[in-house]
């Protein structure tokens, strides 16, 4: 075989994997994602609902917390006065990692602290998808269903970064501006081998990454009918099987599948995963996306998003979030009797018309298949979005005082009495 | 920061001084004694940045507003005769030439830029400044620089070098100056008496030149055309002849086809193009350019890459696109390159250039499509028929209202007013048929719930939709005739009156018997000696030469 003819195959080999040609396929770009997040108030973000009936987790009072963790009332007072040398904006205030026993960086050690609590959704209303297959179990669906599994929503529905009506949590806007921004793009196709889109007993479902960015129209959305190729990836990647009924797509089993997380933990890892999706008559596909995935990657996100920051800015105390996920954890992979390390979840999806393309973008895609024997390798995994995080604190390597359990923090004239 | 601000003032005194200079002793040498000036034109926007690229290389920034344009009788080439210079305009040239010249004689250029070397760089050199302002005078004024021309530059570089304590920033000033220079700004066109003929005038070689130069290149002459003109034999017929044929061979026969182009087929109007955002989302500044883009792309490939018949560019199923204009069209992008080749299927209403969301776009009201100014356009763009303003006291108020039915039916009430459906039976039919087409030039078939009709009669003609517009336009004899005289009259930077027609008339002919090849007609036109014909009074003025003025020269002549 000559150099032309391997080339040849080679670049066919990377335009798509060998599978069969479905009988139809339609194609999407997820232009917003987020946690399926019951919104039971009438307005605002704070304020009660059926959801959250005192409301969300108020305000912490800082120097009572740090008091608790043995600081006195003058360390704790000083910490907090924005004046002084270890309160920064940029990385918050380091020192608070260490209110755990003997000093120890709550963080990194969340149980070494007492559970400080986290209030959680006590509504009987949660989006989501009957992960476990028992109504018995689980929520309510707003329209009536029955064993919604969502647990996640239950531990954190209440926490004001994720609390809001539909698109307007704050912890939501913030993520998807990102992807919509061009930070990472979501493709969705679905093929069936029927001969009516719209009612196919089989159908594949399967959710791809592209590096082509989504453009924004006139008006800022989400433009459709982009054309965006898929990018082979070793990691993010799901295909379900499905059936379609009347235009709402739902899983005909339970897979194992990882996608982009709108969420400072990239990786939404899920187990027994299903759908749930919606295709509207104007074109676009809306609904769910559940499975169980590892609780303690969420506080971990949160950990690695500066911990200070998170926990000053959005009212609550790392700590209890771990616990409260822990607490809320209903599923283990290694069975019923395992360590509960997984937590029921689902991710709202809204997604528009597109053309996706085979990697090469040389053909549109005729069917669902695996990629990622066409991805490179992963090199490495970085467990946080900032270089600079170490332990959920921010390191400056020039600043003029690191924190650390011994750090001074003392007031200034007790520091020039320490220098003497 | 002193230093500068001073020599910006010599400068421009001396620069006034150098023009008024030139223009008070025009005649250098014996040969031009009894030339004069018969045309001028301001370079446009794209002439003066091929330029730019051309004489001092393709990575000079040229970053500026240039002057509006003005858009005559279809072409804004006509419009470029009539143009003089704001003193804002002013300004932004010469802070263009400011940052070009500063550009072109940087630390990182000036070795390639100036072929020679100071005896002093911290100080003038007289020698050495005059082969670059001779070098790059040539260029830039598209003719030898006078002596007197030369000597103010080299006063303005001495100067400047002294002042400076550096000699590249004395030929800084020069090249500016030159940069301002009204002979660059604006294409002065110079007739001289015609040997063979002693009652008549031709234009001089340089002159002949840049004519030349500026239609095939839309850019200044290159060295080997201004040696044909400073030897005189561009005047033969065999010189001119091959310099046609150098010129259309070149890459650059592109770029000159392009702006020609552009300017026929309107595209200015894409800086200005807005779209309601409710109504077209899809729509931006992105959109608008890539969809200019398009339409020059497809008459490139067709017309000057392949060589193809000008006709099928109204029915042509190839295109070209980007991932903007796919999503508009909404068909997949197959490429990973900025822009692909692509044909429409066979049973697509997407045919020629008619049915590109650029033309569909640029002729259409902001929130709705508009037949009537689609039709007009196509009468005006390729037909060259020209349709009046409509009258001061027309009610529009009934076609506005896009809520209701399609806008057949509210064209047929607006028709109803006799002093309007003279003109509509005459522009409507066509831009009925392109209704399947909204205002951003996306494919519909329903208006406000009502099934459009894209029917249309022409005088005796029916046709049926954008394919039969298509067809219509590719049998009308107006359409090649139309191609002739604006290539033409763009060439020349003048209308064309009754006396021009037999010459058309013959050049429609051969256009025909080319098998409608562009280049061909080009390369007719150009070598064609009414191409440099000029209009020569018919007594003698007494007049100083440098006083006779083009409306002079008209006026005697009509």
């Amino acid at each position: 075989m000559n150099s032309i003819g391997r080339a040849g195959i080679a670049l066919a080999a990377f335009a798509a994997p060998c599978v069969a040609m479905a009988a139809w396929t339609k194609a999407y770009v997820v232009e917003w994602n987020e946690p399926a997040i019951y919104y039971g108030a009438k307005a605002g973000v704070i304020d009660p609902g059926t959801d959250c009936p005192q409301g969300t987790n108020p305000e912490i009072d800082w120097v009572k917390v740090l008091m608790e963790a043995g600081y006195t009332r003058e360390e704790a007072e000083w910490l907090r006065n924005p004046a002084n040398p270890t309160r920064s904006p940029v990385h918050g205030q380091n020192q608070m990692a260490f209110r755990g026993k003997a000093r120890a960086n709550v963080y990194v050690n969340p149980t070494s602290t007492p559970d400080p609590g986290l209030v959680g959704v006590s509504g009987t209303l949660a989006e989501g998808l009957d992960l476990d297959g028992n109504a018995k179990t689980g929520f309510t669906s707003p329209d009536g269903e029955k064993g919604i599994d969502n647990n996640f929503y239950k531990t954190v529905g209440c926490w004001k970064t994720y609390r809001g009506p539909r698109r307007l949590s704050s912890g939501a806007l913030q993520f998807n501006d990102s992807m919509r921004n061009g930070a990472w793009t979501t493709l969705i196709v679905v093929a069936g081998q029927g001969d009516d889109p719209m009612n196919d007993k089989d159908v594949n479902v399967g959710f791809y990454l592209s590096d082509d960015k989504m453009v924004k129209d006139g008006n800022g959305n989400i433009a459709p009918d982009y054309t965006f190729s898929i990018k082979p990836h070793a990691r993010y990647e799901a295909i379900f099987p499905a059936r379609i009924k009347n235009g709402v797509i739902t899983s005909t089993k339970a897979v194992s599948g990882v996608l982009r997380e709108p969420a400072y933990w990239r990786d939404l890892e899920l187990e027994r995963a299903q759908i749930k999706l919606t295709m509207k008559a104007d074109g676009s596909l809306s609904g769910y996306v559940g499975g169980y995935r590892p609780w303690e990657h969420v506080y971990k996100g949160w950990v690695n998003a500066r911990g200070p920051v998170i926990e000053a800015l959005t009212w609550v105390q790392l700590p209890g979030v771990y616990y409260a996920l822990r607490r809320n954890a209903d599923y283990s992979p290694s069975g019923a009797k395992g360590e509960k390390t997984h937590i029921s979840y689902a991710l709202r999806v809204d997604a528009l018309p597109a053309f996706v393309m085979s990697p090469d973008a040389s053909q549109q895609v005729a069917a669902v298949a695996s990629y990622k024997s066409l991805a490179p390798a992963e090199t490495g995994r970085v467990s946080g979005l900032f270089p600079q995080v170490v332990d959920g604190i921010f390191i400056d390597p020039k600043a003029k005082q690191q924190a650390g359990p011994n750090a001074v923090i003392t007031p200034p004239e007790n520091i020039a009495k320490a220098k003497e | 920061m002193s230093t500068k601000t001073y020599s910006v003032g010599v400068l421009l005194t001396a620069t006034v001084l150098a023009f008024a200079s030139h223009a008070a002793t025009p005649a250098q040498r014996p040969e031009q004694a009894a030339a004069m000036k018969v045309g001028l034109r301001r370079i446009t926007e794209t002439q003066y940045r091929h330029t730019i690229a051309d004489v001092f290389g393709p990575g000079i920034k040229v970053e500026a507003r240039f002057e509006p344009e003005r858009r005559e009788d279809g072409l804004l080439a006509l419009g470029s005769a009539m143009l003089s210079l704001t003193s804002s305009g002013f300004e932004q040239y010469f802070a263009l030439g400011r940052s070009i010249s500063e550009e072109v004689l940087s630390e990182s250029r000036r070795e390639a830029a100036v072929t020679c070397r100071p005896s002093d760089p911290a100080g003038a050199d007289d020698d050495c400044a005059r082969h670059f302002v001779t070098h790059y005078g040539e260029l830039l004024l598209r003719r030898p620089l006078t002596a007197a021309e030369i000597q103010s530059r080299l006063e303005i570089s001495a100067r400047g070098a002294k002042q400076a304590g550096d000699f590249y920033a004395g030929l800084e000033l020069a090249l500016t100056s030159l940069l301002i220079a009204p002979d660059f700004l604006f294409r002065v066109e110079s007739a001289e008496p015609d040997p063979a003929h002693p009652e008549q005038y031709r234009l001089d070689a340089f002159s002949k030149a840049t004519r030349l130069s500026f239609l095939l290149w839309d850019s200044t002459p290159d060295l080997q055309l201004l040696a044909a003109a400073r030897s005189g034999a561009l005047h033969s017929q065999q010189e001119l002849d091959k310099q046609v044929d150098r010129m259309i061979a070149s890459p650059k026969f592109q770029d000159g086809a392009r702006a020609f182009f552009a300017d026929m087929f309107q595209l200015d109007g894409f800086g200005n193009l807005v779209k309601d955002p409710a109504i077209y989302p899809k729509f931006d500044q992105s959109v608008a350019e890539s969809a200019r883009e398009q339409m020059l792309l497809r008459s490139m490939d067709l017309l000057v890459r392949q060589q193809g018949d000008y006709r099928d560019l109204f029915t042509s199923r190839q295109s070209y696109l980007n991932r903007s204009l796919a999503a508009v069209y909404q068909v997949p992008y197959a490429s990973k390159s900025p822009w692909m080749a692509y044909e429409f299927p066979n049973d697509s209403e997407r045919s020629g250039i008619l049915t590109d969301i650029g033309f569909l776009s640029l002729h259409a009201h902001p929130g709705t499509s508009s037949p009537t100014r689609r039709g007009i356009k196509v009468l005006e763009i390729f037909m060259c028929q020209a349709t009046p303003q409509p009258p001061a006291n027309v009610d529009f108020s009934a076609v506005q209202d896009s809520t209701k039915g399609t806008v057949r039916g509210r064209l047929l009430d607006h028709m109803e007013n006799e002093g309007c459906s003279g003109c509509h039976r005459r522009t409507d039919p066509l831009g009925l048929a392109l209704e399947h087409f909204d205002g951003l030039g996306q494919l519909r078939t329903m208006e406000n719930g009502t099934p459009i009709d894209v029917s249309a009669e022409l005088k005796d003609v029916r046709i049926e939709g954008a394919r039969g517009v298509a067809e219509y336009l590719r049998n009308e004899p107006k359409v090649p005739a139309c191609l002739v005289r604006n290539v033409y009259s763009y060439g020349v930077g003048s209308k064309t009156y009754g006396r021009d027609k037999a010459y058309l008339t013959a050049q429609t002919q051969a256009f025909i018997a080319s098998g409608y090849r562009f280049p061909t007609l080009v390369r007719q036109i150009a070598s064609s000696a009414e191409f440099f014909k000029i209009v020569a009074p018919k007594s003698k003025s007494n007049a100083p030469i440098a006083a006779a003025t083009v409306t002079q020269l008209q006026s005697t002549a009509e």
